[in-house]
């Protein structure tokens, strides 16, 4: 009974197999879909991205446009290399998302790498934030704390992620 | 572009609930007061720009070519790799 059950929920959810110039094959299913309603500044009319991990590099995770497969951002969990950032959510971010406890939701900060990766920024002025239910994310500016878009990241606290 | 003019304490409204008033005028700088939902972001145009310029810089070029040697690639398990922010 549990096994026919588990067949039923499969079929509803497909596994889906794309090429992506970066990283070649790739097959997710439609339930892991990030959608950005509020598009991605820089990049407004993306809306669906898949979170992606690249074997042996599971500190970062790459942001990969569906909308636009030439398109991918490093992103990584801000608390692995900045143990004291703080952020506050804005108003508009906690309720555009339908978030109401720490649990809902995860955070990633942009990652720029230099054109020869001498030197890595994190972006803690806007971390983007998803909501883990609904897998509705959006970029969100924090109104205090005075982090910068490009805070280094010191050098030995990570290496750069390959591809960038 | 519509363009008003606005004397101190004036105002305009943007829709039903987004009303920007004239707090001071000083020079060549003005203070604007911002009445606006919660649901709706304020910020200065160069912060705006500023993340969209790094947005840009981290995506770098366009990768259109496949790749030479394909990485072994997953969908990132974000529940399990989410960090509880440390308490203030």
């Amino acid at each position: 009974m549990i096994a026919v059950t588990e067949t039923t929920v499969e079929t509803a959810d497909q596994q889906i197999t794309i090429e992506l110039p970066r990283f070649g094959t790739c097959t997710y299913a439609e339930s892991e879909v990030l959608t950005f309603p509020w598009g991605l500044p820089g990049f407004a009319s993306l809306r669906r991205f898949l979170a992606l991990s690249l074997e042996g590099q599971e500190r970062f995770v790459w942001l990969q446009s569906l909308d636009d497969v030439s398109v991918a951002l490093p992103v990584a969990d801000p608390w692995q290399i900045f143990p004291d950032y703080a952020p506050k959510l804005p108003g508009y971010a906690t309720t555009s998302l339908e978030i109401n406890a720490p649990e809902d939701f995860t955070t990633l900060c942009v990652i720029v790498v230099t054109s020869e990766a001498v030197e890595m920024t994190m972006n803690l002025l806007a971390p983007i934030i998803v909501n883990l239910r609904t897998r509705v994310a959006r970029q969100v500016t924090l109104e205090t704390g005075g982090y910068s878009v490009r805070t280094p990241i010191p050098r030995k606290a990570t290496p750069a992620p390959a591809g960038a | 572009m519509l363009v008003l003019s606005r004397k101190l304490n004036q105002a305009i409204m943007i829709g039903d609930d987004v009303r920007i008033v004239v707090v001071a005028v000083d020079r060549d700088t003005v203070k604007l007061g911002i009445e606006a939902p919660r649901t709706i972001p304020v910020h200065r145009s160069e912060v705006y720009e500023e993340i969209q310029r790094t947005n840009r810089a981290a995506a770098g070029e366009p990768v259109e070519k496949a790749p030479e040697a394909p990485e072994r690639v997953r969908v990132a398990d974000l529940g399990r790799s989410r960090r509880t922010p440390p308490k203030p």
